[in-house]
Formats: structure tokens, sequence, C-alpha cells
């Protein structure tokens, strides 16, 4: 078996990669993209600490069915997020986003 | 064997997602996605979560993949951006410290965590249906009922406002559906990719 | 009777209540309501509340008077009773001695206040008559009415209040109706300037009279009539707690070299060998004198009063000759037992109080508007019984207050009676009141003109009349009075009055009444005898056509306007001056009658004439109140007092009849001829006296000038240095920090989020790190060290940091015990380790101090 300790580091390793994605990418679509990568990282640890032996017979498959509903949420969350994405092309004929700055100052 | 799989399901994962964050143009971004969501679905059947691995390929690879890829191709080439140095520091100081927090973090959990409790063939097997569709489907409508139902509320929701936020002004304003129009005959490089319906200008016409 | 006297207990005499409630739910109704009820309904309202109050008070006096046979007959002597209504327990103070000083709003009636009240509940109800008839045309009757209501409520509370505060109430209630009811035809911008004058002038009193009510909790501890009585004696006590009043240096301090670096200023030169001092009773009389001078218009304070003639004629009569003006003589009389205790205040006000007589004297003399003289006759008079109170004669001064009053409220309304005679063809306000427009009015006026005589005479002492017997009683009482002080055990010798001081007052008096006989034997022969000069009066038959005349009668100083739409030609003959209507001669007439025969309360010019006449009883009424002030009172022995008396009495006699003769013939044998050349050889002088001795405008010089000097000052501060530095300059600083923060936010997400970033570091550095902090707690001896929690900490102790650990593997313990020696020290450590494995420790050393209880607290060092 492998230890639940490698996929807790992958699951870092997925996080990091993507957060950093998320803070230099200015292109929004680059950076929703990474934010899937994020949850998905958050996915990958929750799955693997559920393989763990669980204290009750009810939560036994605790970790997966939260991440059943992770799925879900960042399903909409996706479908959301491009469509602002489409609203900020429709407005100022860009994706990128350091030029959506009308709250500057 | 179980490491062998383990290993090249790691490496892709962290190459589909280096490629992700990394790629210029960002179809090949999307593919490194799919890319990384393959792996980590195998990285859930090597840890007895079939069902999770099959929603995982439905709804990222088969949906969200999808999606990213039908807005990629709806915004044409304004989806790749020119790349310019500003704000390179601000991005570089946010970035990287975050890089280097991270890591640090995770090499201190490395180098400090006690002995695991389990040897690498200390983990109990799993009851037989363990990560099956029965097993999952008697949570879910049982302890898990409502956040289940919740989250169909919470889908519904999704669909409305990504359909009003998407929509624009006037439903019925010609010029919403000029990108589409124009954008996609372009992307086919058909010969009357430059008559859009209504303008000369094109994609580069403003929007009211 | 004695049946309706048990209804209401002596501690609980409600009947108070109505005694001064109606006059407040009068101003109300009419304040409130007034407007639309109509001008019938008003008058009705105001006419009753002050009625039934009137014989509320008959019925209260009346009671007290039982109430005091009842003590009488059950002691034997005289004794002070009085009816007392706790109203409402209002607030606790604390005292000097620790306990507590309640001040409640508790109203009582003794001999003193009773007398007031029946005054001012009288001589108000017949004002309030006259004023329904004379105001009758002024669109602003019911407010009119609603403020004189308020004033004789006002005036209620301060005379029937148990204690200073509430007297206080009352003294700026009254204050404040003044005030109103002076500037009552706001428009005009000169009074409303008078009103202003008045209200401040009394403000600087009051500020006497609040100094003297701190005064009065430090030094006695209370704040009630019978409280302060009882302590009284502590004024002058000496004691070190809280000792005599430091005059110089103030505060009781020493005066040392100040030094500065090196520079050494010698200071100690102004310490006196001895420091001056003043015992708390001349400070607290000296203060309420101050109070006093303020609302009774002595010097310096008297400036308000012949400006607060711009009010209406029926406001001078009631509150400026007969009720509120005399409220400072009443305070006097009320704590006379605190004034007697030092003479060297009481020579102040004795003083002061001729002083005025004498100046305000003069200036009548040469007045020629008739209000204006009847001021200055009324701070004349006031000055007489500041006199008579200050050398100790309360009931001469008191009595004083009672007949002038009623001649002074006549005088007053007399001559309203002849303004709104002369209004009706002469409308400008200044030239209806001028006694040089004026004459003859004998024959058309009469019942004005005999009131008017009479109270005339009261006023300028004619033998028989009230005024004789009031004032030349002070006059006696100077030079038998005279005031020494009380001699007490544990305190100084008073200071007493220099053996002059007596003639000098006389001397003062004696030529004030002189002046008082003259100027108003000039008033009545200028007003009332000779040609009518207002206007050449017709035939009837020539005025058969020309009905003007009557139609104006009715805006009887309006003060609205001063000349109607058609001019007033007063070279045609018009319609002579006319009487004025019942309900404003009728109460004349009761204000003449009683002035006339107010002298039988305390005729005591008799005793001279009769050695055993003890027909006194106003004298014997008041006795019991003034016993405690009469120990301060030293009195001539028997002969001696006859022989002064007799003095007194023929100097007076002779004041009046030179005054009256001398009137007499300048006016009315002589025509005015010898004053008007007497007039032109010194004009200077005439000018000045004329203008008062020009003493408002020294004020304005002064004082005033001062004051607005302050406020330039104030004003160019305000701008220069808090709008331009603080303002603008701290406007500046937040523009400037605003424009560097505003750096940060450029809109743009990510930086939001990198800066995001930079903030979670900082906090995941303090979960990645270990923080060793504790703190050290003594308890019966033990020392206990406690560790601050944090996330996923683990201990380990070191009870001596050279040896080893308490346990080896770390634990959740988070604090450990240590017992010590007394003198011994010890190092204690902590390490502590979180989920991350990182170790931080830290140290300390405890000492106990060498004995126990010794007062040295533990000492904790830590590294």
């Amino acid at each position: 078996m492998i230890p639940v300790e490698h996929y807790v580091v992958l699951s870092a390793v997925l996080f990091t990669i993507g957060g950093i994605g998320f803070l230099w990418r200015r292109n929004v679509i680059v950076t929703l993209m990474s934010i899937e990568i994020m949850l998905n990282a958050v996915n990958l640890a929750l799955v693997a600490f559920n393989r763990l032996p669980s204290h009750s017979a009810n939560s036994v498959h605790t970790g997966q069915v939260f991440t059943f509903f992770i799925i879900a949420a960042e399903a909409a969350e996706v479908a959301v997020g491009l469509a602002i994405v489409l609203s900020l092309f429709r407005i100022r004929r860009t994706v990128r986003s350091d030029e959506a700055d009308l709250l500057k100052n | 064997m179980g490491y062998a799989f383990f290993y090249i399901c790691a490496a892709l994962a962290v190459l589909g997602a280096l490629a992700t964050i990394a790629a210029k143009n960002p179809i090949r971004g999307a593919m490194g996605l799919l890319l990384m969501i393959l792996s980590i679905a195998g990285l859930f059947l090597a840890l007895h979560a079939q069902f999770l691995a099959a929603i995982q390929l439905i709804v990222y690879a088969g949906a969200i993949v999808v999606l990213f890829l039908f807005v990629i191709m709806l915004l044409g080439p304004s989806a790749s951006t020119p790349s310019d140095h500003r704000g390179r520091i601000t991005r570089a100081i946010g970035a990287g410290l975050f890089g280097a927090a991270s890591l640090g973090a995770i090499a201190l959990l490395v180098t400090s965590t006690p002995k695991a409790p389990f040897g690498p063939t200390g983990y109990p097997s799993p009851p037989s249906d363990f990560g099956s569709v029965e097993a999952f489907g008697r949570i879910i409508f049982t302890q898990g009922l409502v956040p289940f139902e919740l989250s169909s509320a919470l889908l519904l929701v999704a669909i409305v406002g990504a359909v009003a936020v998407a929509r624009g002004r006037h439903a019925s304003d010609p010029n919403a559906n000029v990108i589409t129009g124009a954008a996609t005959l372009e992307a086919a490089n058909l010969p009357h990719a430059g008559q859009a319906p209504r303008t000369p200008g094109g994609l580069t016409r403003e929007a009211p | 009777m004695k049946s309706l006297f048990s209804l209401f207990s002596p501690n609980d005499f409600s009947l108070l209540a109505v005694v001064l409630l109606m006059p407040l739910l009068g101003a109300f109704i009419n304040g409130v309501f007034g407007r639309r009820l109509g001008k019938q309904a008003v008058r009705m309202m105001a006419l009753t509340a002050v009625g039934i109050s009137f014989a509320a008070a008959v019925t209260t006096f009346a009671a007290l008077n039982s109430a005091v046979d009842t003590a009488t007959t059950a002691h034997g002597h005289a004794e002070h009773t009085k009816l007392s209504w706790l109203a409402w327990e209002w607030m606790q103070i604390s005292g000097p001695r620790g306990g507590q000083i309640s001040i409640d709003l508790k109203f009582s009636v003794d001999a003193l206040s009773g007398v007031m009240m029946l005054v001012i509940t009288g001589v108000g109800f017949l004002i309030h008559v006259y004023a329904s008839e004379y105001m009758i045309a002024d669109k602003g009757y019911w407010r009119f009415f609603c403020y004189l209501n308020l004033f004789i409520f006002a005036m209620l509370v301060l005379v029937l209040g148990d204690s200073l505060p509430v007297l206080f109430v009352g003294w700026e209630g009254v204050g404040l109706c003044s005030y109103l009811l002076i500037g009552f035809w706001y428009q005009k911008l000169p009074n409303a300037a008078a009103g202003k004058k008045a209200f401040i002038a009394n403000r600087i009193g009051d500020f006497g009279l609040i100094v003297a009510m701190f005064l009065l909790v430090v030094y006695c501890g209370a704040l009630d009539w019978d409280g302060i009585q009882r302590h009284a004696n502590d004024l002058v006590a000496l004691s070190d707690r809280p000792g005599p009043i430091n005059l110089w240096p103030i505060g009781g301090g020493r005066f040392e070299d100040l030094v500065i670096g090196g520079l050494r200023i010698p200071l100690h030169h102004l310490q006196p060998d001895k420091p001056w001092t003043i015992t708390a009773a001349t400070a607290v009389s000296l203060m309420l004198f101050l109070g006093a001078t303020g609302k009774s218009a002595q010097l310096p304070l008297y400036v308000w009063l012949p400006d607060a003639m711009a009010g209406p004629t029926p406001v001078s009569a009631l509150i400026h000759a007969a009720t509120m003006v005399t409220a400072g003589i009443y305070l006097i009389c009320r704590l006379s037992f605190v004034f007697v205790l030092s003479p060297a205040a009481m020579i102040v006000v004795a003083f002061t109080g001729a002083l005025t007589a004498l100046l305000a004297a003069t200036i009548a003399v040469v007045q020629n508007d008739i209000k204006r003289v009847l001021a200055y006759s009324t701070v004349s008079q006031l000055g007489f019984m500041v006199l008579g109170v200050g050398v100790g004669a309360f009931t001469a001064g008191f009595f004083h207050v009672f007949t002038h009053a009623f001649f002074k409220a006549c005088l007053f309304l007399g001559a309203g009676s002849v303004i709104h005679a002369m209004h009706a063809r002469i409308h400008d306000e200044n030239n209806s009141q001028d006694m040089r427009n004026m004459g003859g009015l004998k024959a058309y006026m009469p019942i004005t003109f005999w009131t008017f005589a009479a109270s005339t005479l009261c006023i300028v002492g004619f033998p028989g009349t009230s005024g004789f017997f009031s004032k030349d009683e002070i006059l006696a009482r100077v030079l038998i009075e005279t005031p020494a002080g009380v001699k007490l055990a544990n305190a100084q010798a008073p200071w007493q009055w220099p053996s002059w001081a007596p003639w000098v007052l006389w001397a003062i008096g004696i030529a004030a009444a002189t002046l008082t006989a003259f100027y108003m034997s000039r008033a009545v022969f200028l007003t009332f005898f000779g040609e009518f000069r207002g206007w050449t009066v017709g035939r009837p038959s020539q005025l058969a056509h020309d009905e003007h005349g009557h139609a104006e009668e009715e805006s009887a100083e309006d003060g609205d306007h001063d000349d109607h739409g058609h001019h007033e030609d007063l070279s045609q003959p018009g319609l002579p001056p006319h009487e004025s209507p019942r309900p404003m001669t009728i109460p004349l007439l009761f204000l003449a009658a009683a002035a006339v025969v107010a002298g039988i309360f305390n005729p005591a010019a008799i005793k001279l004439v009769n050695e055993h006449f003890s027909f006194l009883p106003l004298e014997h009424w008041l006795d019991p109140v003034f016993e405690d002030a009469s120990r301060g009172i030293a009195l001539l022995d028997h002969h001696a007092a006859h022989t002064r008396e007799l003095i007194s009495t023929a100097g007076a006699f002779s004041a009046f009849a030179l005054g009256s003769a001398v009137a007499y013939w300048i006016y009315i044998m002589e025509g005015g001829r010898p004053a008007r050349e007497l007039m032109l050889k010194v004009p200077r002088l005439y000018r000045l006296v004329l203008d008062k001795w020009r003493v408002d405008e020294a004020y304005d010089k002064t004082v005033i000038a001062s004051v607005d000097a302050l406020a330039d000052t104030a004003v160019s501060v305000d701008q220069g240095v808090i709008d331009f530095i603080l303002a603008r300059l701290s406007a500046l600083i937040v523009a400037a920090t605003g424009t560097i923060l505003r750096v940060v936010q450029n809109g743009v997400v990510h930086v939001y989020a990198a800066i995001m970033v930079v903030g979670l570091v900082g906090l995941g550095w303090f979960f990645v790190q270990p923080h060793a902090e504790f703190t050290v707690q003594e308890q019966n001896g033990d020392y206990t060290v406690v560790a601050g929690p944090g996330p996923g900490y683990a201990f380990r102790w070191y009870p001596d940091a050279t040896k080893e650990p308490q346990t080896k593997d770390f634990s959740v313990a988070d604090n450990i015990k240590i017992r010590l020696a007394d003198g011994m020290s010890q190092t204690v450590k902590l390490e502590v380790k979180n989920a991350f494995g990182r170790i931080d420790s830290k140290a300390v050393t405890i000492t106990r101090p060498a004995a126990p209880g010794s007062g040295a607290a533990m000492q904790v060092k830590e590294k």
C-alpha cells in the first residue's frame, strides 16, 4: 500500500502549482483553470484521507462524499465564472485581469 | 506495481498542472488540465474510490474541460493575450512568496511527521463495497440528503446565474451575437469569414 | 376654621401647592392655548389663577397665624413656626464630613415668607386686573398674561422655598420672566436690548449666589434654612479644616522664590507676614450680597432697572417695584443669622445701600420721563431697604419692603394711567411719557391724581403715612443699632464698626430723603398742576367734528407704531385727556388706600411720644424669625437710643419739609423758572447728571470692551489656529495618507490576491514557528508558572534550568509549581514544540524576597 503521506505531498504540490498559476498568470481563463487544479488537489487529499480507518461505521465514506459535493459545487462555480469571463470580454474586449481595473483608486 | 502506477499518475498530474499554468495558448492549457484530471481519476481508482473516479471523468473531463474549450473557442484569438511585463514585480512577489511558503511547509511536514502508524503494508483492507455506487447511494440518500438537495438547488441557481450574466444587455441585440458569428466563421477559415451579418468592422466594433 | 386647618398638617401643608401651582396652571394654559382662546378667556384664566392663589395665600396665612398662636401658648414665648410641604425629593449630594446632603423641592411658610406671599399674590392680583385693561389692544395679550402668571409662580417659589437651591430656582425664574416681560415688544431693538441687559446684570449677581451656596455646603454642610441656622457658627469657627478663607496668598499657599535654571525670581517678598484671611461668614455674606445687588439693583449692578422701563407699565409696577427687586432684601432677611456673624460684610451692605440711595436720588432729580423718575426712585428706595438690613434693622427694612410695594405699585400704575391718557394724541413713546408735555391733569384725571398724590405723600415721609413709619424708622435705626458680630468661644473676635459709621450713613440717608421729597414733589407738580402742555384742549363745540382722538385710545403704548397713518396735528385743539376706565382705577384706589394705612402695622415712631406704646404687630410677628440674628446687633442703651431717635425723626421730618417746600417754591410758585436758570448756569453738570453720571458709558468702555476684546481674540484664534492649522493641516495629512494608500488599490484582482498571500504567509509563520510565553503567579507562597497555549503545542519543563527536564518527552502539562525558601532563587525554563517539530524556549528567574511580609514584591527576571 502506498502511505497516505505520499498522496498528501502530491496534493500539496499540485495545490502549490495551482496557487502559483493563479497568482502569476493574468489571463482569466488560465486563472480559472488554476483554481480547478487547486480544487482537484484538495479532492485528492480528501480521498486519500478517506482511506484511513474511520472511527465509526457511519463515517466510512465521509471523505468521498465530501469530494462528491465539492465536485458538484465546483462545477457550478466554473459555469458562473466562465459566464463572468464572457461578460468581461463583452465589455472590455479583453481577458486580462489587469485591464479590469474600474475600481482603481 | 502499485508504486509504479502511483508514480506515473503523479508525474502526469504534475506535468499536466505545469502545462496548464505555463502554456501561452489556452487550448494547450486546457489539454494540460485534461491530462491532470485523468491522472487524478487514476489515483482515485488506486484509492478504492471507483465511483468518484467515474464521476471525475464524467463531470470534469467530460463537462468542465469541454466548457473551458467552448469559451476559449468562443473568444477566438483574443483568448490568448500578448504577454508583457506589466505588474511583474507584484506578481512575482505574490507567486514567489506563496510558492516558497508552500514548499517550505511541505518540506517541514515531510521532515517532521512521526513514523506512519501503519507501515507500507499496514492499511487494513477495506470492506468489499468500499467506494461503490451502492455505498455511495446509501449515504447520499440517508445521511447526506440535505447537502444533496441543497447542491441541486445550487446547480439550479448557478445555471440561472450563468445565463443571466452571460446574456448581455439585450437578448435581441444583434451585436450581442456578433462575436459568436464572426468568431466561429473566422476560426473555421471559411471564405465568408469577413462578412459579418451587420458590420464590416467585425470583432473590433464596440458593443453599444 | 380649625377644622380646615386640621386637614393639613404643619409638615405636609399641601395648600401651598394651590398657592404655587395655580399661577403655573394659568401660565401653561395661556401659553399653550392662549392664542386660540381669545382675549376674554385669557383674561379670565389669568385673573382666576392669581385670585385663587391669593385666596389660598390668605387661608395659609390664617393657618400660620393659628399655628403660631398654638406654639406661643404651648411654649410661653414666640417661637419660630413654619408650615412646610415636601413636593419632591430632588437629589443628594455628598457633604463635607461624609454623609449626604439632600436637596429637596420643599416649600415652607413662616412669618417672613407669609407676609411676602400675601404681598406677591395680593398686589399681583391688583396689577393683573389693571393690566387686563391696559393691554387690551395688544396682539400679544395671551403671551403677556402667560409670562405674568409665570412670574407670579417663580416669585412664589423664591419666597416659599425652604432651601437655598429652591430659592435659586425661583431667583432664576424671576430673572427669566423679567427678561421676557421687559422685552415684550421685542420687535423694537431697544426693548430687546433692555431685556438682555437685565438678564445679564442679574446673571452676574447669580454667580455670587452660587459661590455662596458652595461655601455653605463646605462650611455648614446644609443648604436649607434650618440646617444653615443650626450650623451657622461653623462659618466663623477657628478650625483648620476648612478654616478661614485665604485672600492672600490665594488658596493658602506660600510664595517661594521661583527658580528656573540659574535664574532666581525673588517672589518671597510677596509673602505677607501673616496671611490675609477673611472668615467664611464674611465671604458667604459678600457673595450673597452680590446676588442681592444684581436682583435688587444696587451699585454696581443697578444699571438694568432704568432701562427696564422699556417694558409695559404693569410689568414695571409688578416686577420692578413691588416684588422681584425685593428678592435681594428677602434673601438678606432670610439669612440674617449668617450676615450678623460678619460686621465687615454688613458695613459693605450698609454703605452700598446708602450710596445707591443717594446716587439714584441725584439722577432722579433731573429726569424728565415720568417712568424714569419712578425707576430711579425705586433704586433709591431699595437703597434705603438695603441700608436698613445692613445696619441690622431687619424688621424696619422689611417693613419698608412691605409699604414700598403698595405705594410704588400705585405710583407706577398711576403713571401708566397718565401715559394712557397722553397716548390718545401723542403717539410717540418718548414724548407721551415726558413730564414737560404734561401738567394740569388734576382736573382731567381726578382719581389718578388723588391716588398718585397719596402715594407720593407716603414716599416722601409725610407724618402718619406708611412711608413715614417705615422709611424714617430705618433712618432712626441707623443711629441706634450697630452690628457687633457674635463672640464665640472658638472664633476670632469679629471686626467692629468704626464709631463714625452710623453718623455718616445717617447723613447720606437724610440727604437722599431730602432729594426724594424734592423729586417726587416735582413729579407731582409737573404732571398734575399748572397748565396742560400736551396740546390745546378745545371747547366741545370746536371738537364736534373731530372724532379721531377717541379712536386712538385703543392702542395705548402699543409700541408697534409710533405714528399712525395720519399725523396727529397737535396744534389743532383736541379732546381733553380722559380718566382711565374702571379696571384701571379700582386697583389704584386699593393700592393707595393700603399705602396710606399700612403704617398701622408697625408704627414704631409713636414710641417717641408714648413710651409704653407697644402696638407693633409686624415687629412682634417677625421677632421669632430675627431672634437668632438679634444676638449679633448691639443696641444703645435706652436713654441714648431715645435721644438719637428724636434726632433722627427731627432730621427726617426736616428732610421731608425742606424737599417738598423747595419743590413747591420752584414749580408752583415760580413756575419752574429757577430750575431753568440753574440748568443754564451749570450746563455740563446738568448734562452729566441727566446722563445718569455716565455709568453705563463707563461700563461700556471697560467691562464690555474687554469682553469684546476677548471675543475678538477668540475669533482670531479660531480662524488662525483652529481653522487654519488644525482643520486644514489635518485635512492635508489625511489627504496625503489617502494618496499614499491609494496606490495599493489599483483595482486589479491578482494584486489583491498577492497582498493576501503576504498576509497569509505572516499568519502561517505564526503557526509554523512556536512561541514560548508564560506568566508567573503567586498563590499562598507557591509560585505557579503557567504557559501560554498554542496550536499543537507540547511543553517540556525544566524546573531548574541547569538540571534535567521534568519529563523526557514533551507533554501537554502547561504549568509547573515551584516552592522556594526565603531568599532563594531558581531559574525555570520552558521548551515548546509544535506540530511541525520546531522548538522554542524561554527561561525566567524567580526570587523570593529575603524576609516574608517585607513588602518587597517577588522579582521576576526574564531571559
